[in-house]
């Protein structure tokens, strides 16, 4: 059934691509039976509809070149570098994906956190010392730099950018808590979304930070209620946004023209009794503070006397009955399925991904290929990241390079995601192998960085329009809404840190007197040896044209390439330290181009 | 930043005021910028552009539990807000340490008292610096109480009582809408050409992107308490390099060159103007910060504090920076206070009383007092019943106006009854109040002050008409300002 819509699919998109006058798809992608060239392009093998033109038709029967891997590891990574793009147009996207999805987690971050914190404790002789924000940045930032499992770690990013919590908040010193959340997001990358939902519900950390942890049941002599704050933004947020979806993603309005809203106030007060009677695990009352550091590393147990008792209406008629004895799990079981089942999910969560990895405005094709996955992957499974993942990064839309010529397809990119792809792309390295990193200049420069969001609602929101062209056009740019004067100039100073003084990571103390030795090792630093054999002027297009590649998948125009090897020519080339000089700059101007900055 | 944008704009047919709301085609036409080429065509009204004056908008961002900021002390009134708060009420008994400090005010027997963690706003309110609106928030169309609200007649702001929605609409005062324009944005669109160096926008943020300045035509320029004339611009390669003069020069031109160049994508077109506008403004900001004498009033070591500390070194060098209107804007968070409102209140509205109290004085040492209206703005009240000992989101609540043009010692709109029953404007079990004064009729009142004519006055507030009569401008919306200010 698949293979026939997929059929279709390209089908439609192939007449498209034939027809349209801006098919430049110069050598974008080989594709064997497609021919390779410009204009010269085969819609299937056979007219007759019963035939399986699977190796013809989908990406398992043609591989990428250079370019096309770059773009596609653009969409699916944080970061990557030359061998990455290499070894992408060896195997082939959708291999590629498979192989990423039997990558096992080579370790877990809370694990890390608990060997600094050993080391700090030693240090110290204190076998109580408790962890500090510095130490989940380290972890966070050691299992970038030496894990091979990125696809995981781009979905688990996409993820922390949608059921968010972050460091500013009460457990933002606790490394514990902070690796201990992102641990679930990196374990349910590819699972179900169902299950995500669930484990983000009982941990402590979100429990704690949208304020549901020592919720207690209603007190109406006291006029006291249930805390609202999880029910609304679980529903706003996390599953099904506040307005009405059709399955393209599309808004849906009433006769006078209104959106109508998924929710109201009342259903809110109603999930909110649902989020009632949990506490910490390792507490003998109810109400009390963390109890210390691991508290946070638990799941949160249910109290069933400080639980809502009564029917609870939740949405599309569904009524939580009146359980006696009271059984607050099974509540927030079915509370979790009402939404999970709802109509809206999908639509709205599948839109949320596809404009972290691909594209702020989707086409409503797209999302509907997306959402059909989603809700069916095949085998009956809703929910099936792994599908979703596959049906987001290999739709037509996301692998035709026509869609990179469409003026509104593609994506600013975020800071922070520029940001690691000058240390995936440039291969930072230490002499340890190992890599601490906290992240400081990059968030003073761009104010992002991991689980750093100043609220629940991410550093930037779905529907963010950006007034003129983008607004004109009625489009949406969720990235412009971190995009000002002071990140603009703080992003370029970034890149003169990060490349041109060859400081791409910010390398401190574990603890306080730690002997710079502790971390000398550790220091990084990026690697050109490759970049720098071209930087006689008559090779600098050589050197352009590999950076081009390897951060600008072979679009930066060639304009802009001239404008930049005009500007490097105007600089001392004659000493190693020169020419190192000139990859250096020449990084740092291709990185602010805009087409550089926007994915697509 | 200063530039003015390539639109394509729909041209707005019919005469702009009153006479045209309510029609559907009016408000898209304003909020998608055809208005813009009516305001062009109309000669500003404003007759003396010598004037200074600037407005300073802090966000408290998150929905600040404003009714305990302002608390109502006559003993009936009292006796409902314990009743009603229980577990959050403040104790106006209290002396050691006090909870609530009493205001010198008395309407026909009301009384009432500030937060104890306010003691300067509390005297600035004393001695007529400052005066607080009640029970106001966002709105379409007024809603007289709850069987209004419940009768599905009166339109309800998109959203409410969300976070995303509900700050937005503070910020556009266009509550029918998810509109990316706002209200400092579209003064600019009309007032900007009273500034003489164009590159440097009407609007400053010390928060980033916002949308209260966002306008039709003009972005916000975004500044760093931290920044100064060492640090602003691109870091350039070390001055002991013989030519670092000469390389510098080479990459930045270079970079002017990438983003100026023309692109199609409407990303690359839109991230490329957005760089050389802030190159352009650097540039000309510059020299204002290379101006900027340090003030001898002192300032908090608290980053709310030394945003206030900058914008009152930016006004004291408006004349290099070419300023004759100014908006400021600030954003204060932390206010969504779902867990312990009374401990996160006692450490966070100190930090608000100094920042307030000491930009006050800056103002006074500076001569800019009278020229200076600053405000609070906070995406809703709170419950006014607890969930335990925190409370949650509602809609109608109280701020603050500050500055000697402001008629200071005032609680303007009216303060709510805070009963749970037998109350017409409680909507909820849990205390939510609807709002009797809206957003658009405190922003008319400052646009009116800041020279937006009467006849413009739908342009930046497109439900203006709903509220109050423009035309007439005999009458001032909410009367917080002298008659004549702005006649």
């Amino acid at each position: 059934m698949k293979k026939t819509t997929q059929t279709i699919v390209w089908t439609t998109l192939l007449l498209c691509v034939l027809l349209s006058t801006k098919a430049r798809c110069q050598a974008d992608t080989i594709v064997i039976g497609f021919g390779g060239s410009e204009g010269v392009l085969v819609t299937a093998s056979s007219n007759e509809a019963p035939g399986d033109p699977e190796n013809t038709i989908n990406f398992a029967g043609y591989l990428p070149n250079e370019n096309g891997s770059s773009r596609f590891l653009g969409q699916a990574t944080l970061g990557y570098n030359y061998n990455d793009i290499i070894s992408v147009s060896q195997t082939g996207q959708e291999d590629w994906i498979d192989s990423q999805f039997n990558i096992t987690r080579p370790f877990i971050l809370i694990d890390k956190v608990y060997e600094y914190r050993q080391t700090y404790r030693d240090s110290l002789n204190n076998q109580t010392a408790n962890t500090n924000s510095r130490m989940w940045d380290y972890a966070w930032w050691q299992y970038l730099m030496t894990s091979s499992d990125d696809l995981r770690q781009r979905i688990a990013f996409a993820l922390s950018e949608i059921i968010v919590v972050s460091e500013k908040s009460a457990f933002g010193n606790n490394a514990l808590a902070m690796s201990d959340y992102y641990d679930i997001l990196l374990d349910n990358s590819f699972g179900n979304y169902r299950d995500l939902m669930q484990e983000v519900t009982y941990s402590p950390v979100m429990g704690v930070y949208l304020t549901y942890l020592n919720n207690p049941k209603s007190d109406t002599t006291k006029n006291q209620f249930p805390d609202e704050n999880y029910a609304r933004e679980l529903m706003q947020l996390f599953t099904i946004g506040t307005t009405v979806l059709n399955e393209f993603g599309e808004m849906v309005y009433d006769t006078a023209g209104l959106p109508i809203p998924t929710y109201d106030n009342e259903d809110i007060i109603e999930f909110s009794k649902i989020f009632t009677g949990l506490t910490w695990y390792d507490r003998t009352q109810f109400g009390r503070g963390a109890y210390n550091d691991t508290s946070y590393i638990e799941n949160m147990v249910m109290w069933e006397n400080y639980h809502e008792p009564g029917v609870k209406n939740l949405l599309n008629g569904y009524q939580v009955p009146d359980r006696i004895p009271i059984d607050g799990n099974a509540d927030i079981t079915d509370a979790l399925d009402n939404l999970f089942n709802h109509a809206n999910l999908p639509p709205f969560v599948c839109k949320l991904l596809i404009q972290r990895l691909v594209t702020s405005n989707p086409e409503k094709e797209y999302v509907k290929r997306v959402v059909d996955v989603f809700k069916n992957n095949g085998q009956g499974v809703r929910g099936d990241l792994k599908a979703v993942i596959k049906a987001i990064l290999l739709d037509p839309i996301a692998r035709s390079c026509d869609s990179g010529f469409d003026t509104n397809f593609g994506m600013l990119r975020e800071p922070f995601v520029r940001y690691v792809q000058i240390n995936k792309g440039f291969n930072a390295s230490t002499s340890s192998g190992n890599f601490r990193n906290d992240m400081d200049y990059v968030y003073q420069y761009v104010s992002q960085k991991p689980l750093a969001s100043p609220s629940v609602f991410n550093f930037f929101q779905q529907d963010y329009q950006p007034i003129g062209l983008i607004e004109d056009v009625d489009k949406v740019a969720p990235e412009f809404q971190i995009t000002d004067a002071q990140s603009i100039a703080g992003y370029i100073n970034g890149l003169y840190r990060w490349v041109i003084e060859n400081n791409p990571a910010d390398e401190y103390d574990l603890f306080g007197g730690e002997a710079n030795s502790g971390y000398a090792d550790e220091i990084s630093s990026l690697d050109l040896t490759e970049e720098v054999m071209f930087t006689n002027h008559d090779q600098l297009h050589i050197l352009l044209d590999r950076l081009n590649l390897i951060v600008g998948q072979g679009r930066v125009s060639q304009s802009s390439i001239d404008i930049i090897i005009t500007a490097l020519k105007e600089f001392p080339n004659s000493t190693p330290e020169e020419k190192l000089a000139i990859v250096r700059i020449g990084i740092y101007l291709l990185m602010t181009s805009p087409e550089y900055l926007i994915n697509r | 930043m200063g530039s003015k944008r390539n639109i394509s704009r729909r041209r707005f047919i019919g005469e702009a005021g009153c006479a045209s709301m309510g029609s559907m085609a009016y408000l898209n036409s304003v909020l998608n910028l055809g208005m813009i080429n009516t305001l062009a065509a109309r000669p500003h009204i404003i007759s003396n552009t010598s004037d200074y004056k600037a407005m300073v908008c802090i966000l408290l961002a998150g929905g600040a539990d404003t009714y305990n900021v302002l608390v109502p002390t006559e003993s009936g009134e009292y006796s409902v807000y314990t009743t009603t708060r229980d577990a959050l009420a403040l104790d106006k008994d209290a002396t050691n340490p006090a909870q609530l400090l009493p205001l010198n005010y008395n309407d026909n027997g009301r009384t009432f008292s500030v937060h104890a963690g306010m003691p300067q706003v509390r005297d600035m309110f004393d001695i007529g610096d400052l005066s607080f609106l009640s029970n106001i928030g966002t709105l379409i169309e007024p809603i007289a109480n709850k069987t209004e609200y419940d009768s599905g007649n009166k339109k309800i702001p998109l959203g409410l009582y969300s976070h995303s929605d509900q700050i937005m609409q503070w910020q556009t005062s266009v509550p029918q809408s998810r509109s990316a324009v706002g209200v400092g944005g579209r003064m600019a669109d009309i007032l900007h050409d009273m500034n003489t160096i164009p590159e440097i926008s009407m609007n400053i943020s010390l928060a980033g992107k916002n949308r209260f300045q966002s306008g039709n035509q003009y972005n916000e320029y975004s500044i760093s308490r931290n920044t100064d004339a060492s640090n602003i611009g691109f870091k350039g390669f070390p001055y002991y390099l013989s030519n670092a003069g000469y390389i510098n020069s080479v990459k930045n031109n270079a970079i002017d060159s990438l983003v100026s160049q023309e692109y199609s994508n409407i990303f690359q077109n839109t991230i490329g103007n957005l760089t050389t506008q802030t190159t352009e403004s650097i540039e000309k900001i510059k020299v204002g910060l290379e101006n900027v004498v340090p003030l001898n009033t002192s300032f908090s070591a608290t980053n709310l504090s030394n945003d206030l500390k900058k914008i009152a070194e930016l006004i004291s060098v408006r004349s290099f920076l070419g300023a004759n209107r100014q908006v400021f804007f600030v954003t204060y968070g932390g206010w969504d206070h779902h867990d312990n409102v009374l401990g996160s209140q006692a450490a966070m509205l100190p930090v608000l009383n100094n920042a307030l109290s000491e930009f006050n004085a800056a103002m006074k040492e500076i001569g800019m007092h009278d020229n200076v209206v600053t405000f609070t703005i906070s995406d809703f009240a709170r419950t006014l019943t607890s969930n335990g000992n925190g409370s949650d989101h509602a809609w109608g609540g109280n701020q603050m106006i500050m500055g000697g043009a402001i008629t200071g010692s005032q609680i303007y709109g009216n303060y709510p009854s805070l009963a749970l029953t037998g109350n017409d404007l409680n909507l909820s079990t849990r205390g939510r109040i609807l709002p009797t004064t809206s957003v658009d009729e405190f922003y008319a009142e400052i646009a009116l002050w800041f020279g937006v004519s009467a006849n413009d006055l739908d342009y930046i507030l497109p439900n203006i008409c709903n509220f109050y009569s423009p035309t007439c401008p005999a009458s001032v919306p909410v009367d917080y300002m002298p008659i004549g200010m702005f006649s």
